[in-house]
């Protein structure tokens, strides 16, 4: 026999986003159209929303900076003008042309692709079994999660790159190999945490609608728990793939002598000479680098608004 | 009432007894991965490291057993008390202006605002950027005849020019700023996915009652989002600790000007690197470790217990 | 069927025998014609270096190419490193170091002390590679214990570069000693606006230190530090000494990141750089006119030297052919082609090459009286602490005698 359960009739989040789509209700303003409030109301809103500007204006600074100056020459560059005088594509051009960037680019996307798709599984699935699951030695198991955020790389480096050049027990060779970045990359401390936090905040209502419904553990996860967990597989995606996109220190060491595996943070280096930097080629290179990561951001961040629509408690 | 007496029932506590069981198994399955990754990448290299310490250390090898002798230098280095304080300061600054710039940014940005898209690519802009561009335009911005110090000349009417960077007033705090603004938009993410799983109910009733803006926000919003602060609290004070990029860069790997950027993992990574001293650098890396740990433990034990149904 | 076995066997023998025969047919046939048994280099090398820019690794691939023409059976694969220590630390801790690699001589004394770098005397017997063309100092510096671990591949001192312009406002007549570079630099002070100084002045012994040569004084004598020796300390109240005057300040102060921006950006007329600032300055600051003119003289002549080293390790996979690269590429030959654009300087005095201006004249002068910038072992926090403290001292928070004292019980505790 069944307990009768209040279960919300439609989820949380869809309901924000119905509430968003209208636009006008600010989630945890006052009550609202109170006559002669209405005037001062505005004028508030207006100096917010300039204020909010310039800030705004001030955070896309370095951007800016970075695409005038890529447009300039390298004696400009070095000059305190914010607009170059002939602007010129030839550094990107320069950039283009003196390495394989193509090649760099591709590589980047390819790591970045799998390491997030390996991350957001990995790291839901055991956001959630850290979450909801009882397993003695949960709690030391966490914090050995917790304490891998907190060995610095320069830590890492040796005993790792012995372990890549003969990886115990198969003896392979992983050092110059995609596989060998993507091993020790499957997933991030952070994402696991990200996901544990976040499915804390999922009442539990649902996963014991799903129980009542027969639903085992994976398909609760699967079908419950993931389709709820929207904005943090946003933010997981978005930080993950920006992690390995910008990840200078693993891919050097692992493809170091393998020009035709390095990732556009190698290839952007390779713009800074011993005494001195190429800057507009650096920048040029800088902001292509950033225009993937601005449109997965850009395409993500809408998860911010709308949670994926509900896929339905009743399984 | 008969639920109760079923629930007592010998055949259904067995059910119970299997289904606790299989409940464990299944959670070891989802975390083997991820566990089995970290056992081998993180903590094979920190025991490494912590055998290591206990030895004088070289690029081929050991060298000889000194004991605790690494640790002992350890408390009479000037260097390390140097780069310890800077750390420690460093991170008691930049882990609340984070925290508190990120939730502010993500409460209005989850705000149905107009142009909210624009805002929330706005500010998260620095963080999207490479280190490298934005190191660099800290550096032109802030250098003597920057744009700050222009800025300031022409509000004040005095020629302004220290150099940020450059002085050892000014360094570390100029990194803290620089840190901050980059990786608030990283906090305001993490928050905004948080504020995402309050449902909207508790906002309509507090507003039947009457409550305002504010008050919503502190008695309602805030300890609602206890998951979000602890997992910012904790990403951001492992982060702040292991500060290393900006120092070395804007110093060279010298922690200069006058120490004020020698940081506990640049120190590390000068005595590994240019020392090519492994036993010593593991040593810092250990105690480095241990500081940061001590630190997370606490703040489970002040955040974290609460949350665990 | 045993009729095939038998076959098969008997085949199996004779084959496995005549292999045997075959090779120690050819190894009696290699000592018989060889007296020095070593056989011709041969297979692949590599090769790497830190990473530099796109023309000088153009310069470097060209080098190899005369050199696999000269030796068609040796295959280069060159690789330049970014963050060069670290990624060359990992690789000797795993014994899988590159056959030829840069070494620098400041950590020279750590590398060959701890066995990772391969003495090359025996080879240098053999093949009978003449040494003396070299510049002793700079060959020095790659001695340890009476062995030789590598050769130079370039080098550069430090010399000082002056902006012509204002050296022609302020008389025409570059300084030579101590006392006519105050002068100088005193004629320069109203001329210079702003945040301009005459001097840029490194906040850095490895810039500093040449003023302590030039004043006959050393750091480090007989493995004694001697930081608060009477002429060391002379000698840094002299280049502090031109902050105090306003005769010149630190690129911070400047508004600069280093002294070779300092002379493009004419914040400063005068710097201590070496051959580095070509092509930096030229390229990025074209309309600088400037040049090189050798450093001051104090008690003495004395000024710092620079210089990176191709060496080898004891873990190479193919010493035979290691060896005929660094021998190619130190040689007078592969010296030349490399050092032809003017981007470093010859370590060989019999290499001559024509330089794009502005002359290297001053700097290859220089040569008798460079003393190579090297860190004894353990000194890399030596000086560390020393640079930190001298850019106390030249911030107003330190004194001299303070920082001195700070840097010698340092030194003294250093293994």
């Amino acid at each position: 026999m069944a307990d009768a359960r209040d279960l919300p009739s439609v989820p949380p989040v869809v309901a924000a986003e119905q509430l968003a789509a209208e636009g006008e209700v600010a989630i945890g303003a006052g009550p609202a159209g109170i006559p002669g409030q209405e005037r001062s109301e505005r004028v508030r809103r207006v100096i917010v929303y300039v204020l909010l500007f310039l800030v705004a204006l001030l955070f896309f600074v370095p951007f800016f900076w970075s695409v005038t100056t890529s447009l300039k020459t390298l004696p400009e560059s070095v000059g305190f003008d914010l607009l170059p005088d002939n602007p010129s594509i030839r550094a990107y051009r320069s950039a283009l042309s003196a390495y394989d960037f193509n090649r760099y680019f591709l590589n980047s996307v390819f790591l970045a692709a799998v390491v997030t798709t390996s991350t957001l599984f990995l790291a839901s699935l055991g956001g959630y079994a850290f979450a909801r699951l009882k397993f003695p030695g949960r709690e030391f198991l966490f914090l050995l999660v917790l304490g891998t955020l907190m060995i610095p790389n320069e830590l890492r480096l040796v005993p790792i790159y012995q372990m890549l050049i003969d990886l115990p027990v198969l003896h392979v060779n992983l050092l110059g190999t995609y596989q060998g970045y993507f091993v020790i990359n499957l997933v991030t401390a952070t994402s696991l945490f990200l996901m544990r936090q976040y499915f804390l905040t999922i009442p539990k209502d649902y996963e014991e609608a799903a129980k009542l419904d027969g639903a085992g553990y994976f398909k609760t996860y699967w079908r419950v728990m993931l389709p709820l967990a929207g904005p943090a597989l946003a933010a997981v995606t978005i930080l993950t793939f920006q992690g390995t996109w910008n990840d200078f220190f693993w891919p050097l060491i692992i493809f170091l002598g393998d020009e035709t595996k390095y990732t556009l943070p190698l290839g952007i280096f390779q713009f800074r000479t011993q005494f001195y930097t190429q800057w507009p080629e650096l920048m040029a290179a800088s902001v292509i680098a950033i225009v993937p990561i601005a449109l997965i951001y850009v395409f993500f961040q809408r998860y911010f608004v709308a949670g994926v629509t509900a896929a339905g408690v009743k399984g | 009432m008969a639920t109760v007496a079923k629930t007592h029932s010998a055949a259904h506590r067995a059910t119970l007894g299997r289904e606790s069981v299989r409940e464990a198994l299944v959670g070891y399955a989802f975390v083997a991965l991820p566990i089995a990754s970290f056992l081998i990448f993180f903590m094979y290299p920190l025991a490494n490291a912590f055998y290591i310490s206990y030895f004088d250390w070289g690029a081929l090898g050991k060298i000889e057993s000194v004991g605790l002798g690494n640790y002992r230098d350890l408390l009479d280095d000037f260097l390390f008390g140097k780069a310890l304080r800077n750390t420690l300061y460093y991170a008691a600054v930049v882990v609340p202006a984070q925290i508190a710039l990120g939730l502010g940014l993500a409460v209005i940005v989850n705000q149905a605002l107009r142009f909210r898209t624009f805002f929330r690519a706005a500010f998260y802009f620095p963080s999207i950027a490479g280190s490298i561009a934005i190191t660099a335009v800290a550096a032109y911005i802030l250098s003597a005849d920057g744009l700050l110090n222009a800025g300031i000349s022409a509000i004040s009417g005095d020629e302004y020019n220290r150099p940020w960077f450059g002085q050892s007033d000014t360094a570390l705090e100029s990194i803290m700023a620089l840190n901050i603004w980059t990786t608030s938009g990283t906090m305001m993410l993490f928050y905004l996915a948080s504020l995402q799983s309050i449902p909207t109910d508790v906002y309509e009733a507090a507003a039947i009652d009457g409550a305002g803006p504010w008050r919503t926000f502190w008695k309602i919003t805030f300890p609602l989002l206890k998951p979000g602060h602890f997992f910012v609290a904790v990403v951001s004070v492992i982060g702040a600790l292991q500060v290393f990029d900006q120092a070395f860069f804007i110093s060279a790997g010298s922690g200069g000007p006058n120490y004020s950027t020698m940081t506990i993992v640049l120190y590390l990574y000068n005595t590994a690197i240019e020392g090519a001293r492994f036993g010593y650098a593991s040593a810092i890396g250990i105690i480095l470790f241990a500081i940061i740990f001590t630190l997370t433990l606490i703040q489970r034990l002040l955040f974290g217990r609460a949350e665990v149904a | 069927m045993r009729k095939r076995l038998t076959v098969l066997a008997v085949l199996v023998t004779a084959t496995l025998a005549a292999a045997i025969l075959a090779a120690g047919g050819a190894q009696s046939k290699t000592v018989l014609d060889r007296p020095q048994a070593v056989t011709a280099a041969s297979g692949t090398v590599t090769l790497s270096g830190w990473s530099v820019g796109k023309v000088e690794e153009d310069l470097v691939k060209e080098v190899i190419a005369a050199f696999e023409r000269k030796f068609p059976n040796i295959n280069v694969s060159y690789d330049a490193i970014p963050n060069y220590d670290q990624a060359m630390l990992a690789k000797f801790s795993a014994r899988q170091p590159p056959d030829v690699f840069y070494l620098n001589s400041e950590k020279a004394p750590t590398w060959i002390g701890q066995g990772l770098i391969a003495p090359l005397d025996s080879q240098v017997k053999r093949s009978k590679f003449k040494t003396k063309p070299f510049y002793p100092r700079l060959l020095n510096a790659f001695r340890s214990k009476g062995k030789l671990y590598g050769f130079p591949k370039d080098w550069s001192p430090l010399g000082m570069e002056i902006n012509l312009e204002l050296l022609s406002r302020a008389g025409g007549k570059a300084p030579t000693t101590w006392a006519t570079l105050r002068s100088f630099a005193q004629r320069l002070k109203p001329l210079m606006t702003g945040t301009a100084r005459p001097i840029c002045l490194a906040p850095e012994w490895q810039r500093m230190l040449a003023f302590v040569y030039q004043n006959k004084g050393t750091v480090l004598k007989n493995g004694r530090p001697q930081f608060t020796s009477a002429a060391v300390r002379q000698a840094v109240n002299f280049y502090v000494g031109l902050q105090t005057a306003g005769l010149g300040d630190t690129p911070a102060k400047l508004g600069v990141g280093w002294c070779g921006e300092a002379i493009g950006k004419e914040k400063a007329a005068i710097a201590f750089e070496g051959n580095w600032a070509y092509p930096y300055l030229p390229e990025t600051f074209p309309n600088v006119r400037w040049r090189f003119f050798p450093m001051p003289k104090g008690k003495v002549r004395g000024t710092l030297g620079f210089t990176v080293s191709y060496s080898t390790s004891p873990a190479s996979k193919n010493k035979a052919a290691a060896w005929e690269l660094i021998r190619y590429l130190t040689g007078q030959a592969g010296m030349r082609l490399w050092t032809s654009k003017g981007l470093a300087l010859p370590a060989r005095s019999d290499v001559k090459v024509n330089f794009p201006a502005p002359s290297r004249k001053p700097l290859l002068n220089e040569a008798g009286y460079a003393h190579v910038w090297l860190w004894p072992d353990g000194w890399d926090k030596v000086w560390t602490i020393a640079n930190n403290e001298l850019g106390a001292v030249l911030e107003g928070k330190q004194t001299v005698n303070g920082m001195l004292s700070r840097i010698q019980s340092e030194a003294q505790s250093a293994r």
